[in-house]
């Protein structure tokens, strides 16, 4: 189970995709993204040291990310991550809107790249090659097969 | 005095980009319009493939292409341009180093590689250490960032050190090593030196052979010269020992089922079609540095460095790392909590471009107990504005950060 204080975030609850991508997209230029991100961060909760642990870290990414997964007793996926990189964190907290309390019996298929694209930010995708995000995200799908 | 301003505006990229600021220099530099022209040209007039055809393009592709050895020579002051083999790049010039020097080690001998060095100084090393029974001493470094000549002195008295790869200055901090004496040691003890010069060499003169060094090793694009070519320096009485690597065509004398001869050295280190076009942009970068005053030049980047550096310790939570008493015009840094990757990001969305992460060089990173920084390289293009709203964007953004 994952302890509930890494799970206190508005992300894919309060919060929804639809609000995040109107907030990102009123963000005309690079900084403003940079410092939406910046934000969003701010409202994950900064995981405890124990808790971050070598069998949750996400490898290849630009920082560190640790990302755990379960399932809840009433049938949803939970996603909690963190970051020792505040914008990665942001990124971390697009992900969990799409990814977290999504119903365990529904098969997801979420084009995360494509939504990524569409609010002008896939600078984040092409910046390395051993891409953060994507391994991020595809740590999640595999999880759940 | 030295005009920035005209020297800048030989560099189209930094024409096409007017607001880039570019300070990732050691990754790459960017290439003046002679280096790009040269390789045009090459292909408008003289393209077609060395050393085999019995037509006048052919002479004029081998004129061209050995012409640019001729011109490495000249560059490295080494005595004969037998001695220089093109590869693709410093790394794949280590890696052949690795494969035909190294097979003269036998199991048992040590190679002594600095804990400073690029992942291209170390892991064919390490990979040769595994196949030959080799053993690899890490060579320390002292607090400042430089080699640990102490240590060095002891490793290099050991009877089975055979072996020192050493960077003439480090990508990742900066540090510019006594290499003189570092050589000079190694010799003593009939030790070989292979030196790693990649970030040396668009900065510092290079003289092989005042330097003594068995091999010396570059990348083309770090000193304004295209992608795809790099040098391998190997001193003649070396070269004449080792075997080849990579097997072909060039690299042969004759070929026939009951045996091959190889090409006598050079040679037969470069096996298949040479990269043609980029040893002549590469021929075409080092005349052109050349030309400059490099005095000038190598001032001018001082110059910003010191700017750079007493702006950024003027800076609350800034911490650089590496005190070499001669650095590169290269500062790597940390911020504290703050990570280095989020103050590249705001620094990108200003048009600044740096780099972040290991740096190829992780051993140092650990000694150093990081697992990320910034690194600021600059380059004779840039500017004292560059450098200054460089600073004004970090204030800013780790104000904002913190
Ligand atoms: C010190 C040093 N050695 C070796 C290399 C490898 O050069 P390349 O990637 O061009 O082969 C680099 C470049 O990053 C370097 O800085």
């Amino acid at each position: 189970m994952i302890p509930t204080e890494l799970l206190a975030h508005p992300f894919g609850q309060t919060i929804t995709l639809t609000q995040l991508a109107a907030t990102l997209d009123a963000a005309a230029s690079w900084e403003a993204k940079n410092r939406l991100l910046v934000q969003l961060s701010r409202q994950l909760p900064d995981w405890p040291a124990e808790y971050k642990t070598a069998d949750c870290k996400v490898s290849g990414c630009e920082s560190q990310v640790w990302l755990r997964q379960d399932r809840s007793a009433d049938g949803h996926w939970q996603v909690a991550a963190d970051s020792d990189s505040r914008i990665v964190k942001g990124l971390l907290a697009l992900v969990l809107t799409a990814y977290h309390h999504q119903p365990t019996n529904a098969v997801q298929t979420f084009d995360f790249e494509g939504w990524l694209q569409a609010r002008g930010m896939q600078r984040f995708l092409t910046a390395s090659r051993g891409n953060g995000l994507r391994a991020i995200v595809q740590t999640i799908e595999k999880q759940r097969q | 005095m030295f005009d920035v301003a005209a020297f800048k505006q030989q560099f189209p990229l930094l024409g096409h980009y007017p607001e880039l600021i570019y300070l990732d220099n050691a990754a790459t530099t960017q290439k003046p319009r002679c280096v790009l022209d040269a390789e045009r040209a090459y292909y408008e007039t003289s393209n077609a493939n060395v050393h085999r055809g019995a037509h006048r393009l052919a002479v004029a592709a081998t004129e061209a292409y050995e012409g640019a050895r001729d011109t490495v020579a000249r560059f490295l002051n080494a005595a004969s341009s037998d001695e220089i083999i093109f590869t693709r790049g410093a790394t794949e010039a280590l890696n052949l180093l690795a494969n035909t020097v190294g097979m003269l080690l036998s199991p048992g001998d040590e190679i002594i590689v600095s804990t400073l060095e690029h992942h291209a100084n170390l892991v064919p090393w390490q990979m040769l250490a595994e196949r030959r029974q080799l053993s690899i001493l890490p060579l320390g470094i002292t607090a400042s960032g430089e080699i640990d000549l102490a240590e060095l002195a002891t490793f290099l008295a050991r009877p089975r050190a055979r072996l020192l790869a050493i960077s003439h200055a480090s990508n990742a901090i900066g540090s510019i090593q006594d290499i003189q004496a570092i050589c000079d040691m190694s010799r003593q003890h009939n030790c070989l030196t292979a030196v790693d010069g990649a970030q040396a060499v668009a900065h510092l003169p290079v003289d092989v052979q005042a330097l003594g060094c068995d091999m010396y090793v570059f990348s083309g694009h770090k000193v304004y010269a295209p992608t795809g070519i790099g040098v391998a320096y190997i001193h003649n009485k070396l070269l004449q020992r080792i075997p080849p690597w990579q097997g072909g065509g060039e690299m042969i004398e004759t070929v026939a089922f009951s045996g091959t001869r190889y090409a006598t050295p050079p040679g037969h280190l470069e096996a298949g079609t040479p990269p043609i076009a980029q040893a002549v942009g590469l021929a075409a970068a080092l005349t052109w540095l050349a030309q400059q005053d490099r005095a000038a030049l190598l001032a001018h980047e001082t110059a910003l460095h010191q700017q750079l550096e007493d702006g950024l310790r003027a800076i609350p939570g800034v911490v650089i790392h590496g005190q070499a008493a001669h650095k590169l015009s290269l500062s790597a840094l940390t911020f504290g909590h703050v990570h280095p990757y989020d103050v590249a990001q705001f620094l990108d969305a200003q048009q600044i471009a740096v780099r972040v992460g290991h740096h190829c060089a992780q051993p140092l990173q650990q000694a150093l107990g990081i697992t990320s920084s910034l690194r600021i390289s600059l380059a004779a293009y840039n500017t004292a504005d560059d450098v200054a709203r460089c600073l004004a964007v970090l204030a800013d953004t780790l104000d904002m950060l913190n």
